[in-house]
This record gives C-alpha cells, sequence and structure tokens, in this order.
C-alpha cells in the first residue's frame, strides 16, 4: 500500500506529465483557456488513461516482449513481437478512446455532453502514449502499480491543465506586451510552473 | 466518403497484413546490426570501467575498433553462483544482469570479466545494477588483484535529471572511485559511500556527491553497496 | 523542375519556415519537442526523423485519401503514421544507436506529434500527393528550424559547446569567470527560450499578434 501511495505521489508531483516530461502539450495549450473545458478534458485523460495503460501493460507482457508467447507454447519463446509495441499501443488507446465514447454516450448523456469534444483529441494526446511508453521503459511488477502509476499520471495532468486554466483567466486582465499576448506568454507561464515543480524532485513520503 | 461494411472490413484486413508484413520485414533486415550496437555498447561500458575506449567515438570504424580494443584487455569472463563457485561452460557476456537482479537470490548467476592492463596487473570487472531518481542505472567497477582496491568505475543511467543527476556518467564522479576500498583493515565490508559536502568524509570509502544529484548519488552508492554483497563469497572465496 | 516546384508548391516548403511556423503560430508538436533540445545533435537527428515521417504519412495519405473510408480515418491514419516511426526508429537503433538512446521514447512520442495529425487533417485528406508530400517536409522543416534554435541556444549557453565542440573553452571564457548556466539544461527553460522566439517573431510580423 506504502509503495503504491508513493508512486501516487511521484507521478503527481515528480513525475508530472506536463512539468517533468512535457507530454500532452497539444491539448494542453489549445484547451487550457477556461477552468471549465480545462475540468472536462482533465477528467477524460484520466479516465483514457486509467483504462488504457493497464490494457497495454497486460498486452505488452503476454503478447510483445521476448518469450512473452511462452504460455501459448513453449515452442513461442523465442518470438519477440516488441517491433511492433508501437502500433498495438497506439491502436489500442485509439480504439479504447473510441469505445468510451459510445459507452459514455449510450449510459451517461450528461457526462458525454459535457466530455463529448474532448475525446477524440484524447487518441492523440501524447500524455496518454508517453505514459504507455514510460510504463514499457519502467517495468513494473504488477498490473495494479500501472493502474497506479496511471491514475496517478492522469491525475498530474488534469492538476496542471487546470491549473495553468486559472492563470490564464487571470491573466487576461494583465497588460503583456502585445507580440507576447496569448501563446507566448503562455510558454514562459508553463516554464516558470515547471520550474516550481522541479521543487518536488526527489520528494518522497 | 461513405462505404459499406465488408468494404470496411476488406480496406483494414489488407492495411494490416500489408504494414505487418513491411514491419516484420524491416525488423528481420535491421536485427543484426542492433544487435551489433548493443553488444558494442555492453563491451565498451565494460571498458569504460578501466578507463579504456573513451577515443571509440572518433575511430572510423566503432564496432571493429570496440571489439580489437574488448580482445585485446578482457583476456578471460566467467560466470559464478551465489555461492561464489564459478560456473564452467557458461558465456559471461550473454548475462543480463538487470534479468538476474529480478530473480530469487538464490537462483542468480553473475557475470565477471578479468582485464590484463598493460602493465600486466589483473583486475575483476563487475556488474553493478540498481536505481536512482528517474529509473535504473547501472554500471561496472574494476578492482584489483587484491579484491579490494577500485581500479575504476563506470557508470550510467536511463533519464537523470542533466546537469545534476546525469553526472553520473562523467569522468570526472567516476575517476573519484580510484583506489578506493570496499573492506576495512579487519575485513569487514564497508563498500564505498557517496557523501554530500556536510558529511564527514571516510578517507578510503567515500567520494563526492553530485550537488543538486542527492537522490542519483545516493542510488550510486546503494546500487555499489546491494551489488557487490551479491558478489562477497565469490570475493571471499577468490580473496582475503 | 518548374513544373514540380511552382510557385505554390515553394510557398508550401517555405510558409511553414516563418509565418506558419508549426511549433510558434499553429502550435502544434511542441510534445516530444522540448525534452530532446538539451543538445543540438538529437536535436537534429529529430527534426530530421520528423520531417521524414510528415513527408511520407502526407504523400502515402494523400495517395489513399479516396480509398479511405471515412468512418476509419483516424485509424488508418495513426497506423500509417506507427509504422512510418518504427521504420524510423528501427533505423536508429540499427545505424545511430548513441543517438537513438539519448531520443529513448521520445521517437515514439512522433506518433502522437501533433503536426502529423494536422497536417493530415488538415492537407493530405484534400490534395495531390506531390504537394502533400512538400507540405509535410514543409513543416517538418518549420518543426525542425525551432528545435535547431532552441537546441543551439540551450547547448551554448547550457554546456558551453556546440555540436559537442568546446567553443567556451577554446574561447578562453572559463578562464575569465565566465560559467555555463544551469538552468539552460533543464527543461522548463525551453519553454521560456520558445515564448521568446514567439515575441520576437511576433514584434517582426505584427500580424500574428493576438487580438485581446
Amino acid at each position: 500500500m506504502e509503495n503504491h501511495i508513493n508512486l501516487f505521489v511521484d507521478t503527481v508531483f515528480v513525475h508530472n506529465m506536463i512539468f517533468a516530461y512535457f507530454l500532452g502539450m497539444c491539448s494542453f495549450l489549445a484547451v487550457s483557456k477556461t477552468v471549465k473545458t480545462a475540468v472536462g478534458l482533465g477528467v477524460a485523460v484520466v479516465f483514457v488513461m486509467v483504462i488504457t495503460i493497464p490494457v497495454n501493460y497486460l498486452l505488452e507482457k503476454y503478447l510483445l516482449k521476448e518469450g512473452a508467447l511462452t504460455w501459448l507454447s513453449p515452442g513461442l519463446a523465442g518470438v519477440d513481437l516488441s517491433f511492433l509495441s508501437f502500433i498495438i499501443f497506439i491502436a489500442v488507446i485509439a480504439a479504447i478512446v473510441q469505445l468510451v465514447e459510445m459507452v459514455v454516450e449510450r449510459f451517461s448523456p450528461s457526462l458525454y455532453n459535457a466530455l463529448g469534444i474532448f475525446l477524440p483529441l484524447i487518441a492523440v494526446n501524447c500524455a496518454v502514449l508517453g505514459g504507455a511508453l514510460f510504463m514499457q521503459q519502467r517495468e513494473f511488477a504488477n498490473v495494479w502499480e500501472t493502474v497506479t502509476f496511471s491514475f496517478g499520471s492522469g491525475v498530474g495532468w488534469a492538476i496542471a491543465i487546470i491549473s495553468l486554466a486559472a492563470i490564464r483567466e487571470k491573466i487576461r486582465y494583465s497588460n503583456v506586451p502585445a507580440p507576447l499576448r496569448g501563446l507566448g506568454i503562455t510558454f514562459i507561464l508553463v516554464g516558470l510552473m515547471a520550474f516550481a515543480f522541479m521543487g518536488f524532485m526527489g520528494f518522497k513520503l | 466518403m461513405n462505404k459499406s461494411n465488408t468494404y470496411i472490413f476488406i480496406y483494414s484486413t489488407v492495411l494490416v497484413v500489408v504494414v505487418a508484413a513491411l514491419l516484420a520485414l524491416a525488423a528481420t533486415v535491421l536485427k543484426p546490426f542492433q544487435q551489433k550496437n548493443l553488444e558494442t555498447a555492453k563491451k565498451l561500458e565494460i571498458l569504460h570501467a578501466v578507463d579504456k575506449g573513451w577515443d571509440a567515438g572518433s575511430a572510423d570504424n566503432k564496432n571493429l575498433y570496440v571489439d580489437a580494443q574488448y580482445n585485446q584487455y578482457i583476456t578471460r569472463a566467467f560466470v559464478f553462483d551465489p555461492a561464489g563457485d564459478t560456473l564452467p561452460g557458461r558465456l559471461a557476456f550473454e548475462i543480463d544482469v538487470s534479468l538476474e537482479m529480478k530473480k530469487d537470490s538464490t537462483d542468480r548467476v553473475y557475470p565477471v570479466f578479468l582485464c590484463t592492463r598493460d602493465d600486466g596487473a589483473l583486475n575483476y570487472i563487475f556488474p553493478v545494477q540498481g536505481k536512482g531518481l528517474w529509473g535504473p542505472i547501472w554500471g561496472y567497477i574494476a578492482l584489483g588483484e587484491d579484491l579490494n582496491t577500485i581500479t575504476g568505475a563506470f557508470f550510467d543511467h536511463q533519464g537523470e535529471t542533466p546537469g545534476l543527476g546525469a553526472e553520473i556518467n562523467t569522468r570526472w564522479f567516476q575517476k573519484q572511485f580510484v583506489n578506493k576500498k570496499l573492506f576495512d583493515e579487519a575485513v569487514s565490508f564497508i563498500s564505498v559511500k557517496v557523501l554530500k559536502n556536510n558529511e564527514p568524509k571516510l578517507p578510503d570509502h567515500s567520494v563526492d556527491a553530485i550537488s543538486g544529484g542527492t537522490i542519483t548519488s545516493k542510488g550510486v552508492e546503494s546500487t555499489i553497496a546491494v551489488s557487490m554483497k551479491n558478489y562477497l563469497p565469490f570475493i571471499k572465496k577468490n580473496k582475503l | 523542375m518548374s513544373l514540380l516546384f511552382s510557385s505554390r508548391n515553394l510557398k508550401l516548403l517555405t510558409n511553414p519556415l516563418n509565418l506558419e511556423n508549426p511549433i510558434t503560430v499553429q502550435v502544434l508538436g511542441i510534445c516530444s519537442a522540448l525534452a530532446v533540445t538539451v543538445k543540438m545533435k538529437p536535436a537534429f537527428v529529430m527534426a530530421l526523423s520528423v520531417t521524414i515521417v510528415t513527408a511520407f504519412s502526407n504523400l502515402i495519405i494523400s495517395a489513399l485519401r479516396k480509398s479511405i473510408p471515412a468512418r476509419i480515418r483516424i485509424i488508418v491514419q495513426l497506423v500509417v503514421v506507427a509504422a512510418l516511426v518504427i521504420m524510423v526508429d528501427q533505423l536508429l537503433k540499427a545505424f545511430v544507436y548513441d543517438v537513438s538512446k539519448q531520443l529513448s521514447v521520445f521517437v515514439g512520442l512522433i506518433i502522437t506529434n501533433c503536426i502529423l495529425m494536422g497536417r493530415l487533417e488538415a492537407f493530405a485528406m484534400a490534395n495531390k500527393p506531390w504537394d502533400s508530400f512538400v507540405d509535410g517536409i514543409g513543416n517538418g522543416m518549420g518543426y525542425g528550424a525551432i528545435l535547431i534554435i532552441v537546441s543551439f541556444l540551450r547547448e551554448l549557453l547550457g554546456s558551453g559547446t556546440v555540436w559537442g565542440y568546446p567553443v567556451m573553452e577554446k574561447l578562453g571564457a572559463f578562464s575569465v569567470g565566465y560559467v555555463n548556466n544551469g538552468a539552460m539544461i533543464m527543461p522548463p527553460m525551453a519553454l521560456i527560450l520558445i515564448g521568446v522566439i514567439i515575441w520576437i517573431q511576433r514584434s517582426r510580423n505584427k500580424n500574428l499578434i493576438e487580438s485581446k
């Protein structure tokens, strides 16, 4: 349990998807103009990450890795399909995003209306694929750790986009030099926020 | 444009088959090159532990150069079990230490590489494996003939913070380990500590940490301590 | 040649370098750009890889555009892009192993580089293969230009080298008390540098300034 809490805190603050790895920047910058939409996209990302990363972990473990197919037959021990991992991961993400969209539409129209336009965007959100690739690189021991990891990464991403949106709502009233207005000042803002988040480095419970 | 379901189905099947075939072909054709690169990288890391091979980047053919250097300096290599007994007939170079470390400590086997220096001195090179702040760190520690004095060290990492923790793969950090000792006079295992400025130094058993890279520095310390502890039976059997 | 590079095509090639720059104007492809700009060499390889993948995925999708069923459009695009990225990754691993080690997961992240999907949707689905190919090269170069500028500044000021050559040391800067700026190697500096580049670019092109 302690292990999971540590992993969660670590992925939210220390290895934050935005401030440490800069993943999912496109939608991060595009959809952070108001807090309300930022919350919508943040929740959607958490949702999709928690589903896709553990699924990808299982695929990696029982299908793609060298020797992963031994559970089918011992003769397949030498098969190494890891060169297919990018394509499998992205296919899983795209398929699950599609599936989630359909399920949400059927069972919770109000949630669908809130998330609606953001869901398709998530398929090409680098944070989701990045999460899957980091999962592969970090070699987790079991599927529960990847659940915690993906939940933490998603929450970290959501916190980042919501706080940036809050700042951007305020900065609209400031007198920013005209050429820096909008995108320019946002970049610098994110840079400063990332510097602040570096203070969490080495942080452990 | 809208097409029938059959069309979509056939289209996606053909696409998947074509793509899979192309990728499988590319993977098979390129595999030998990739494996040669991995082999060269590993040989180079072993050579770096005895301060060799730093000029490999400027060689005309890196793979050939590294092979030649490796064959010249690494004169023997063998595999031993946790009890410290050598296992004949196993190739030390093929052992993946990161995989071994995941097994139960009784099921593991460890490689050791023997290097004959230019002056004829014999060095034992042991792999070390552990964790830094962001991910795995690994390296090789070279010990002198007394299996106590460190004659060289090499570390590398996957993604430590640039400019801070990432400095462990620089030569100034690694050179600090030379002439440090693993055991004290009473032959008990002390290992080498990586200490910050304000911590009292141990002349034979400590090096300076990287400022701003404390977690990675401590990672190096525990990497050495944990890994070398596994080799104690072997060291005790062969010397001391 | 004049047929291949009509004035329209030339525009496709040069516009992304400045007025339609994918990073500073279209806000595409920032994700994988920032982590690889500490040193010039990986930044250059990354820029080259992205240009190749953008150009060829544009070409392939544009050639297939009439046959792709609308409902599985996104998946088809992703499959083509992912296949090209795997090719690039395998080639990097085979021939420039050191660089591929430095780029690590960021090669894979080219798949979700928004430049790719952005150009596929906005251009390749509606234009002829050759035009799309040129558009891909142009956008890849626009992306690369920013990467090279940022990595040049970060390597020079952060490590005192240019393409691994110790410029500051040779100039004798260290002996007169100059020190490398450690903050430059930190990832957040890349963002601030891009912010400044946007500032400079928009001061020169007033029509890019965002309305309040």
